[in-house]
């Protein structure tokens, strides 16, 4: 069989196949683990074996095209039941209306209208649809990897039996599968099953450890993303009725008609399906409830699958929204979610929160980068994607292999964690220098983003203030991880050895893709998008130069490299060096943190990190950002009309 | 090769000598006013030998790694300033430095170094998004966040930007750690935390920190020659007058607090930058 068809195959329904063996196989530890290693391996390998292949298009034979279109119309029904069915157990009002809105819909559509709407539209694979299956299948797949040792240890914990582990994996090789075929399919039928499908995997992993605030959170994701998944079918509908097909490649590519509102209709309610997902303010609180689920699904929903459906799916429709008041109301939507998440970081000091805000805060600016919709914006939307995905992915990891050593997920608590487990220590740290510092990808990308806004005020002026913040909440972090008190020697604590899998290759990964990012770009990213524009940028000795700016990434990454070997020795003579206890005004005791108060008596010396909620707390700010991202909202929704 | 060397050593030497220069003026014409003498120029260079000199003590070893880095990335940051490199990429170089400085400090227990190191946060907040700003105005102005194309401009750029030539020089004050906005760090201990972010970096280390800081004004100092084009006496006055400007308000004013910093910065600084924005474009 063809390379690229097998591929596709495995690619999509391994993870399915996975799915029902770890239901089959899963109640045995070894066998589960076999499973998901397993499955894990061939997608990955499946998905790199399709690296040299794009852009490609199959089409689906002829005689597969009937049983298809009734096991999508199956699925459909399925998915649109179990919502009802969910609804009704919890008595939740909203999740019963809006399933119910969808399902009315979709069979008006499938029975009235779309009754011809021609064979499906296969499958096409170009440099995007690649780049996010190799996400979601690499990244992907490195978390649910981890995710073995960590859910033992969580089973331990909560003394989970019998174990819930089969269904977990199940769910999460069921996800992998769902983002595959949403990013590979053409038929903007088949993507509404998929889009539907992740809401309903994200649903149950949220409310996996079935306690009273899981169940609330992952209810609350499930009647948030039906709002996406009605935006979304009525989309699907308005789109066939304004383009006359249900193939989003053919929709994209007709010639659009001056003043066709209809066609904004629906790029705009894809916009706000994508906004949903995306967890964009007003619907934030999906994502950030989301943290009660054990951290591998965290990863994996801010990482490789889930919030990145709104990105890559606006990136697909990115050739439908230059010079429209959509797409700068798209800017200033994103760009306001990039500020406002900013701040709201800054406030938090519950580790995971922190990391939540920043996934919304990214996903902003990069919605504002779709928006501004020049070359190089794109460029940068699709930097940030991918360099975001592998960061995200390993932080949380970290987060989660602290949490289950130290108890804690409050920054507070990780002081002086570089004595209790100084490696996990470092890979947090690398982590929050590839976050914002060059010549790392993530900073590659938010220079591109800047340059490119730069005609865009609004905009441009709240990514300087989001910046600023950014910066602010990371490196109030980095401190703390290393600050003491430090052990005597460097001994890396004991971790299973998935752990350490997972972590290391997506910490040297990123190093490694960020040193690569100018071939990267000239090997297929600069493609995404829309092909020709005056600001493409061309790899010059080693980095990437526009008719306006240049980035010299390698050699950057040289001096950076020969800055941290230098450090590093310092580092270690300052080791050996005589240690003296801090500045505490001459009253210091015996021991280093404790200084003689009044009567003598001694005193611990306590600092903690400013987190300035009264500027930037949540209480403070939920009212005028969720204001705000309404009113955009209203704003991307009644431009249209 | 040898060329290249030689340039950087150049751009080293001029960075070098701009951040005494300014180090040493500081301290005479501050002293001046205050109706004292004030040391020989060359104070600074006498200070930081006697520190490098002096016996490393330790508080967290990772203060060694954080001053090292903090040096390095000023340096880096001047010499692609001096090989007129992309200015948003000079700014986020110089960023590095900033922050690794904050980590080190945050890294010690000590609690003056803490609230040192969290207003220096603060203060970074207040200017990094106003420098943006002006980098973004000489861009819509010239078309180009090149150095290259920038130092090349035929047309002053100040008549302009004269908004945005205040926000930077505001941007300064803050930069350089000057009163009304001495909050993390100042020579006085006017704010009562003893020197604030730098409080547990000493001998060496403290060494590292204050070239580096020499660096970080050069820097900020070369920025303000690009309102001026080539071959006007202007291109040297901007950058002198800058400096004149925030010794005078480093003595007319006391400290602010960080609020009604962040609120000048974010308010008025923000507001100057913007009008002067839209009046361009």
């Amino acid at each position: 069989m063809d390379v690229r068809v097998c591929g596709i195959l495995v690619v999509v329904l391994a993870p399915f196949a996975g799915a029902a063996l770890c239901g089959i196989l899963g109640r045995s530890p070894s066998g589960r683990r076999a499973v998901v290693l397993t499955t894990g391996g061939v997608v990955m390998l499946a998905a790199l074996s399709l690296l040299g292949e794009v852009p490609f298009r199959l089409e689906i034979p002829a005689v597969l095209h009937a049983p298809l279109e009734i096991a999508f119309f199956a699925a459909d029904a399925v998915l649109l039941a179990a919502f009802l069915y969910i609804g009704a157990k919890y008595r939740h009002a909203a999740i019963l209306v809006l399933s119910f809105l969808q399902a009315a819909g979709l069979l008006v559509f499938k029975g009235f209208l779309a009754r011809s709407a021609g064979p499906p539209g296969g499958v096409v694979c170009d440099a995007l649809a690649l780049l996010l299956v190799l996400i979601v299948s690499v990244v992907g797949s490195l978390i649910c990897f981890q995710a073995l040792p960590y859910m033992d240890n969580h089973e331990r914990h909560y003394r989970v039996s019998p174990s819930r582990q089969p269904r977990f994996f199940a769910i999460l090789l069921l996800f992998l599968g769902a983002m595959n075929g949403f990013v590979l399919f053409n038929d903007l039928g088949s993507l509404y099953v998929f889009f539907e499908l992740t809401t309903l995997c994200s649903f149950l992993l949220i409310g996996h450890d079935r306690t009273h605030v899981a169940v609330k959170n992952a209810l609350r994701a499930l009647w948030m993303n039906s709002v996406g998944g009605l935006a979304f079918a009525l989309g699907m509908i308005e789109a066939y009725r304004s383009a006359g097909t249900l193939d989003l490649a053919q929709a994209l590519a007709a010639p659009r008609l001056e003043g066709d509102a209809i066609y904004f209709v629906a790029l705009a309610l894809f916009g706000l399906a994508c906004l949903v997902k995306s967890a964009q303010f007003p619907f934030q609180g999906w994502l950030l409830g989301a943290m009660v689920a054990p951290t591998p699904v965290s990863a994996l929903l801010h990482s490789s699958t889930m919030v990145k459906i709104g990105v890559y799916f606006l990136l697909r429709l990115a050739p439908g929204f230059p010079g429209t008041f959509l797409g700068q109301a798209l800017a200033l939507a994103g760009a306001f979610g990039f500020l406002a998440a900013a701040a709201l970081a800054v406030g938090q000091s519950n580790g995971k929160k922190v990391l939540a805000y920043s996934t919304i805060s990214n996903l902003g600016l990069m919605f504002a980068c779709i928006g501004v919709n020049t070359g190089s914006a794109l460029l940068a939307a699709t930097l940030l994607l991918t360099f975001h995905a592998v960061l995200k992915a390993m932080l949380f990891l970290s987060v989660g292999a602290i949490e289950q050593h130290i108890e804690s997920r409050d920054i507070e608590d990780m002081r002086g964690l570089y004595a209790a487990m100084p490696l996990t220590a470092m890979i947090t740290l690398a982590g929050v220098v590839m976050m914002i510092f060059p010549p790392f990808g993530v900073l590659l990308g938010k220079w591109m983003a800047i340059e490119a806004a730069a005609r865009h005020l609004p905009a441009v002026v709240m990514i300087a203030l989001g910046s600023a913040l950014t910066v602010l909440y990371w490196a109030r972090w980095a401190g703390t991880l290393l600050s003491d008190p430090l052990g005597t020697r460097f001994h890396a604590e004991r971790q299973p050895l998935l752990t350490w899998l997972a972590l290391g290759s997506l910490c040297l990964g990123t190093a490694a893709l960020s040193v690569a990012a100018p071939w990267l770009v000239e090997g297929g990213m600069a493609s995404i998008g829309q092909p020709a524009d005056e600001t493409a940028y061309t790899v010059v000795r080693g980095g990437l130069e526009s008719a306006s700016g240049s980035f010299a990434v390698l050699p950057l990454s040289l001096a950076a490299a020969c800055g941290l070997l230098l450090s590093a020795l310092a580092l270690r003579r300052a080791s050996r060096a005589r240690p003296v206890p801090p500045y505490l005004s001459g009253l210091q005791t015996g021991e280093a943190a404790v200084f003689r108060g009044p009567m003598q008596q001694p005193v611990r010396v306590a600092a903690r990190n400013y987190y300035l909620d009264t500027l930037f707390g949540e209480e403070r700010l939920n009212p005028w950002v969720n204001f705000g991202g309404a009113i955009l909202l209203t704003l991307i929704l009644g431009g249209v009309l | 090769m040898t060329a290249g060397a030689l340039f950087v050593i150049v751009a080293l030497a001029a960075g070098l000598g701009i951040g005494v220069i300014s180090a040493g003026f500081d301290r005479i014409l501050t002293a001046r006013l205050q109706s004292r003498v004030g040391p020989p120029l060359l104070q600074p260079v006498y200070d930081v030998v006697k520190l490098a000199l002096k016996e490393p003590l330790i508080v967290n070893a990772w203060q060694a790694f954080c001053a090292c880095t903090t040096l390095a990335a000023a340096i880096l940051a001047w010499v692609l300033f001096f090989l007129q490199s992309d200015l948003l990429l000079v700014f986020f170089v110089q960023a590095v430095g900033a922050v690794f400085l904050v980590v080190g400090a945050l890294a010690a227990a000590s609690p003056y170094s803490h609230i040192g190191a969290h207003r220096e946060l603060l203060q970074m907040l207040a200017y990094e998004p106003l420098l943006i700003l002006v980098f973004i105005g000489m861009y819509l102005e010239t078309g180009s966040f090149r150095l290259e194309a920038l130092f090349a401009w035929p047309k002053p750029l100040l008549l302009r930007l004269p908004f945005l030539f205040l926000v930077l020089a505001f941007a300064l004050i803050v930069k350089m750690r000057k009163s009304p906005f001495d909050l993390s760090s100042c020579h006085h201990a006017h704010q009562e935390l003893v020197r604030g972010v730098l409080t547990d970096y000493s001998g060496p280390l403290l060494a590292l920190a204050e070239v580096a800081h020499w660096f970080e004004v050069a820097l900020i100092l070369g920025l303000f020659t690009l309102f001026w084009p080539d071959g006007g006496v202007g291109r040297f006055l901007l950058p002198v007058a800058a400096w004149l400007g925030v010794i005078a308000v480093d003595n007319l004013t006391s400290r602010a607090n960080w609020r009604w910093m962040l609120g000048c910065a974010w308010g008025l600084g923000l507001g100057l930058a913007i009008v002067n924005l839209v009046w361009i474009r």
